[in-house]
């Protein structure tokens, strides 16, 4: 033994009194990291329960489960983890569209009860709830794409001087790059008026099948043609996708399946139904509503023939919609569709002036009727009989039947709906500087947020809070409009604010064509008065059951003359509910009685 | 021309190397056929002075068939990294050890033998488990390892687990009965 071995323990005492390196026990404090990856939070009000952790989760360490009400755009289920087989990867914050889903910095959780380990982060109370610290998923990073596919479109230089048509459709490429943006949650689903599969026709163009894409469609709407170019696409509105930014462009990518399939192949993909029951029906109306139910009843093997008062199919989508957001060959293709599988189509027919409605009441099992809101509300102010000042359907109608409509070089359109923004574009083509009036604020209006954005686009000038007061024959033009600033009253909360005319803010717009586009009513004259007693009607609505019955239930009806969301998506799935409703009524007849 | 390419010429003379990255003044990449790849490493090692193996990892490349193997030496006097990479075939996928050149090597053997089922003939304890005790299935880091459906398989859920479908539990809550859904 050396020297050095001797004395090296006692050299040891030279530190008896530096700080130690090691921790002192019982370990008090000791935060994790800022971005440590700790147990989850989740924003309860952001979170819509779209189960994106749950598809991406590796360990199957998430549910989702009821929490909260559900109401579209949330499901109300919420992430409920697993900490048995969670590994704390974080790919469920990563890919969280709403970005609710965090972690704290927390990680010491000490219980002896192991079910306990199993909860719902943001609603149970932890004490990590409302931590600041912990993983996020960091800016510049992100598993999904927010910002859609840009459609090909005319410029509104180009847009504003023809009726060709302005959305130019994606290609397969860029369909196949929106369809991938899809995270297939479903919330859309519950949205559409006629739940269609969102998710799965959109897989099936990530597949490139657009067989399988025709037949989900089908399966909910037989319009997918004119829907694809026009529908209201509430789905958009709640996309859990639209929380990154852009919501998926569902209704041009329903176009798109549309758009690679011939006419001609539609009955090598598309069922051809059951055998003919020897059963007729008639359909009153040849709108969406009354080519969906002659669709579905069709399948069903019901004879169905159409009445319709105009020279071609389509109701307002052909009557009441311009050719540049619709072109008229894509009703075509629908309605082609629907009468080559036997559906009779009797145009230029007008029930109650044709035919007397007790005659095809007699004659016919059932009628469905989905005629739709025909007579135009007026603005109820002096001078509303001049010369040059004409409802908007009017003037859209008569430009769908090739004529010119004489509306000279300025028009003051009044209304703020999509037949507004119709009719303005519309009267921008032939020419005329437009304005468009519109009595409450921008984010008020009816119409939908592209139509408004494109009528600006086209150089219509869009005048908010005005109300129309009364209208004098012109001197250099045909008309004088004078109209009132409005100001914005609060009616409580929940509800919208009204506009009250500010007095004395009086101003004259000279123009030579006032439209008026502020909604329509139903025309019930077509119907017989004995058939009128039986009916019952509620605010102008004719009422109905959930099949679409009527108080007569020989008598069905759907769209907007039944139903107040007045879009061609909702009529469709009313033709679809009452096609069901009037099988039930004719097969099990006395059982519901 | 500078250090490395000078030697990259020299080597070439030896070696049928395929492919020469000179990433910046530090760090470069040589890639060796798979037969000429230790004998390679033990000329840069004895010859060239690198003599530092800093990892040795792989890497999956399903579609093309093969792991690309990368060995990361380090020259301390030049402070140059030097990435050699070589492809092997996925199938019975085995290399030549280098565990006679730098002892550690056999603890990257080990791990891969474990995570991607490269195996390393001779290389000691190259069977025995790394982190993975007990694994029985498809090698974890193999591109074609279902994480999901191993989870699902092997850690069966707790009694008492229920999830709810977001699009049939709207349904439920918001349209239960709406005819067109039949």
């Amino acid at each position: 033994m050396s020297l050095k071995d001797i004395i090296a323990p006692f050299s040891v005492w030279k530190r008896a009194f530096e700080k130690p390196y090691t921790t002192k026990k019982p370990l008090d404090e000791r935060p994790g990291a800022a971005r440590y990856r700790g147990f989850h939070i989740n924003d309860m009000n952001k979170c819509i329960g779209c189960g994106t952790c749950e598809e991406i989760c590796q360990n199957a360490a998430i549910d989702l489960v009821p929490v909260s009400k559900t109401v579209h755009g949330d499901s109300g289920l919420r992430p409920k983890i697993d900490y048995g087989r969670c590994c704390w990867c974080a790919l469920c914050v990563d890919i969280c569209p709403t970005s609710s889903l965090g972690m704290s910095n927390e990680y010491i959780w000490i219980d002896s009860d192991p079910e306990v380990f199993r909860f719902i982060p943001g609603h149970d109370d932890k004490p990590w709830n409302n931590s600041e610290l912990g993983y996020r998923r960091a800016e510049g990073y992100d598993l999904l794409e927010g910002q859609r596919v840009a459609m090909p479109m005319l410029s509104f230089e180009e847009s504003k001087k023809s009726f060709v048509e302005m959305v130019q459709g994606y290609s397969a490429e860029q369909a196949r790059l929106e369809a991938d943006r899809c995270i297939a949650c479903g919330i859309c689903v519950a949205t559409c008026p006629a739940h269609m599969q969102v998710p799965e026709y959109i897989k099936a163009i990530r597949d490139d099948d657009m067989g399988e894409g025709l037949k989900i469609v089908y399966n909910a709407n037989p319009l997918p043609a004119s829907c694809g170019r026009v529908c209201s696409h509430a789905c958009e509105y709640v996309c859990a996708v639209k929380h990154k930014g852009e919501a998926l462009s569902i209704r041009w990518l329903k176009r798109y399946i549309i758009d690679q399939i011939y006419l001609g192949d539609y009955q090598k993909v598309l069922d051809e139904g059951e055998p003919g029951n020897g059963k007729k029906i008639a359909v009153i109306g040849s709108g969406p509503g009354g080519l969906s139910a002659a669709y579905y009843l069709s399948l069903l093997g019901y004879a169905v023939t159409i009445y319709d008062a105009n020279d071609k199919a389509g109701g307002m989508l052909r009557y009441g919609i311009p050719e540049y957001r619709l072109p008229y060959n894509q009703i075509d293709k629908d309605v082609d569709y629907i009468t080559s599988l036997g559906v009779e189509i009797i145009q230029n027919t007008k029930i109650g002036r044709d035919i007397p409605f007790s005659k095809i009441y007699d004659e016919f099992d059932s009628v469905f009727f989905s005629t739709g809101l025909t007579d135009p509300y007026g603005l109820d102010i002096s001078g509303e009989d001049l010369k040059g000042v004409i409802p908007g359907l009017e003037m859209l109608d008569e430009v769908t039947k090739g004529l010119v409509p004489d509306i000279g070089s300025s028009v003051v359109v009044v209304g703020g709906g999509n037949v507004a923004m119709d009719a303005a574009r519309t009267s921008k083509r032939y020419g005329a500087e437009v304005t468009i009036l519109y009595r409450r604020r921008k984010e008020d209006m009816p119409a939908d947020e592209e139509e408004i954005e494109e009528a600006q686009g086209e150089d219509c000038i869009l005048t908010t809070q005005a109300i129309p007061l009364r209208l004098e024959k012109g001197d250099k033009t045909r008309l004088k409009l004078y109209w009132g600033k409005a100001e914005m009253v609060s009616e409580g909360p929940g509800k919208r604010p009204k506009p009250v005319l500010i007095e004395g803010s009086e101003e004259l717009i000279e123009c030579d064509t006032v439209i008026t586009a502020i909604g329509q009513a139903a025309d019930y004259s077509f119907l017989s008065e004995e058939i009128t007693a039986k009916l019952s009607f509620k605010r102008g609505y004719v009422e109905v059951n959930e099949f679409y019955q009527t108080a007569d239930r020989k008598i069905f009806a759907g769209g907007d003359i039944a139903n107040p969301k007045r879009d061609a998506i909702s009529a469709i799935a009313n033709g679809h509910s009452a096609a069901k409703g009037i099988d039930i009524y004719l097969t099990n007849f006395r059982k519901l009685n | 021309m500078n250090i490395i390419e000078d030697k990259f010429s020299v080597w070439q003379k030896r070696f049928s190397l395929s492919g020469f990255e000179n990433k910046s003044s530090e760090l470069a990449f040589v890639q060796v056929p798979a037969d000429q790849t230790v004998a390679f490493i033990t000329t840069v090692r004895d010859l060239d002075g690198y003599k530092h193996l800093v990892f040795f990892t792989a890497v999956d490349l399903l579609e093309d068939g093969v792991f690309r193997l990368t060995y990361m030496l380090h020259n301390y006097t030049t402070k140059h990294d030097l990435g050699i990479q070589t492809d092997i075939s996925r199938d019975s996928a085995s290399m030549e050890s280098i565990h006679h050149l730098w002892p550690h090597g056999a603890t990257y053997q080990r791990e891969l033998k474990e995570m991607f089922g490269i195996d390393f003939p001779g290389s000691p304890g190259v069977n025995e488990s790394f982190v993975l005790e007990g694994w029985f299935a498809m090698p974890p880091m193999r591109r074609d390892f279902d994480t999901k459906e191993y989870s699902e398989a092997t850690f069966f859920p707790r009694p008492g687990r229920k999830t709810f479908d977001t699009q049939e539990y709207m349904k439920e809550q918001l349209y239960p009965s709406e005819a067109e859904t039949w």
